[in-house]
């Protein structure tokens, strides 16, 4: 049996004054999906940032394929690279000089100084073959300020590609995709997460799916007020309980 | 009308020959470090910063102290605080800049008048003196464009996934506070530095203009730096030659050149746009999850 790919113990954070997350525990079993749901401000994404050490904690620990993240934040080198993020948006505001060769090869290098012409060959293969998984080969030498929202993610998805990784971890992802762009992504997501054996965990608002697509789901409101399996967890009255008593939850007929 | 004798008696001379190297120096270490400073929305940052380094000056001349040797440690100990200020606050960045750079000026002036014995003129501290740049001044510059192509070589990655996502560069192993505050603190050295020779006023214009342009021109990133880094050092270059053969203010002189040099970029950007014009790309709404 594998060992798990991320455990969060007892995980608190504090942000502004106050504990926007609060002892939280969970574990992510190899190559498993995992959602985040739950209403806006109920510290979804301070639990993501707090896990990938972007965030103090004030209490708790979190271990990445074994390895423990250190008080402040750090985690070994070859433990960093096999760990991508996808966050909502970049900032591109304006014409940003940078071409989507250019930045998937940004996810191709490990972290730590490097010059730009080292491993050339290599990179550029890999950058290559990155971008014809994800059906980007066309758009190679745009602008990543020029693609659509649709593009844009896909291209998110080969930086996430261009080297093996383990954990892939999706903030809010398909926020502001369309229905065509979302589900494209999606088929993406899915299909890349079988051929690289991912370990995902992303935050949604999109119950229809995680419904579809998770093994397992979160209902974080600062605490964890439900988990298990989508169907164990998305049901009416643990969708009520999480998000109000405003919510009519109900489930499309058509993945019903 | 200028003649050819004119410009060779001009170029004979040692302290525009100083002038001139100086000048493609500090054009080149501006447009360097402002193809950076513009993405991540630091061009009123550098404006800031020169402004201060008025009160750096007067700080300098008060104590008693040659003022160039005050400059740069005031500067970076300025811009670290103003970083500290800015992360800390919950008030708009440009907002709490002009506050901090209004009140250093006015701290500034108010200093100066204090001071009788003080012979230096405010223009040169405004407007810069880069004819009066000496070859130790060439020596710092040049060591420290040397610096800074180091760094940004060796740390682009880190730059640019910090200016495009801070998270993105946390989550792949960037350490995004020590670069972001590297990054100021190379950036506040080069202002201290190129104070002597350009000025408070002009200050940012070696920084954004060159910049700008080149971001108009250029599609790939390694090509937008070295592009702005080279706009930078021949449009100062050409601005030095125009000042000297006219008997025209140098620092003002060379700013002219680089914003021609933006206005040609600019047509230039146009034509290029129009042939590989593409469909209108959706806009990605930057919101708050939680």
């Amino acid at each position: 049996m594998h060992s798990p790919v991320l455990v969060v113990n007892d995980l608190s954070v504090e942000r502004s004054g106050r504990l926007a997350v609060e002892k939280v525990s969970f574990e992510l079993p190899s190559e498993s999906e995992t959602a985040v749901v739950g209403p806006n401000g109920a510290g979804k994404s301070t639990l993501v940032a707090a896990i990938l050490g972007l965030l103090p904690r004030s209490t708790g620990n979190v271990q990445i394929l074994g390895q423990p993240l250190s008080d402040n934040g750090n985690l070994p080198g070859e433990i960093r690279s096999q760990i991508a993020y996808v966050p909502q948006s970049l900032a591109l505001q304006g014409r940003f000089p940078l071409s989507v060769a250019e930045f998937v090869g940004f996810g191709f290098d490990p972290p730590g100084p490097r010059w730009p012409w080292r491993d050339r060959r290599e990179r550029q293969s890999a950058i290559e073959q990155a971008l014809d998984r994800t059906g980007c080969i066309d758009l190679r030498n745009r602008l990543l300020s020029e693609l659509s929202g649709g593009q844009l993610k896909r291209v998110m998805l080969s930086f996430c590609v261009v080297r093996p990784r383990q954990l892939l971890v999706l903030d809010e992802a398909q926020a502001g995709l369309d229905v065509p762009s979302n589900e494209r992504f999606q088929q993406l997501l899915l299909q890349l997460r079988r051929q690289e054996g991912w370990t995902v965990l992303h935050v949604s608002h999109d119950l229809d799916m995680v419904r579809r697509s998770s093994d397992q789901v979160l209902g974080l409101n600062r605490r964890l007020c439900c988990s298990g399996s989508p169907d164990h967890t998305l049901t009416p009255e643990r969708l009520i309980d999480l998000y109000g008593p405003n919510v009519v939850p109900y489930r499309h007929q058509c993945h019903g | 009308m200028v003649d050819t004798q004119s410009l060779a008696l001009v170029l004979a001379e040692p302290f525009m020959q100083r002038a001139l190297v100086g000048g493609l120096l500090t054009g080149a270490l501006g447009g360097l470090l402002g193809s950076v400073a513009v993405l991540r929305e630091l061009s009123f940052f550098s404006d800031a910063l020169g402004h201060s380094a008025l009160l750096g000056i007067t700080l300098g001349i008060l104590i008693g102290v040659n003022p160039t040797l005050v400059l740069i440690p005031f500067a970076v100990v300025f811009a670290i605080l103003v970083n500290q200020l800015v992360e800390r606050s919950s008030l708009p960045t440009d907002a709490l800049l002009n506050i901090v750079y209004s009140t250093s000026l006015a701290a500034a002036i108010l200093f100066l008048s204090l001071v009788e014995t003080y012979r230096g003129g405010i223009r040169q501290l405004l407007f810069g003196d880069i004819l009066g740049v000496s070859t130790l001044d060439l020596i710092v510059i040049g060591l420290l464009l040397a610096a800074a192509l180091i760094y940004l070589s060796l740390s682009m990655r880190a730059q640019v996934l910090l200016t495009l996502n801070q998270d993105l560069a946390g989550a792949v192993g960037v350490q995004t506070r020590w670069h972001r505050l590297a990054f100021i603190v190379l950036l506040a050295v080069v202002v201290a530095v190129s104070i002597k020779a350009v000025g408070v006023l002009l200050i940012s214009a070696f920084v954004v203009i060159p910049a700008c342009a080149g971001r108009l021109l250029c599609r790939r990133f390694l090509v937008y730096v070295c592009v702005s880094a080279a706009l930078g050092g021949s449009c100062a270059l050409l601005g030095l030659l125009a000042s000297g053969v006219t008997n025209l203010p140098s620092g003002p002189s060379v700013v002219m050149v680089q914003f021609l040099g933006f206005l040609a970029a600019m047509i230039l950007s146009s034509g290029i746009f129009r042939r590989r014009q593409r469909p209108v790309a959706e806009s990605l709404t930057i919101t708050s999850s939680d």
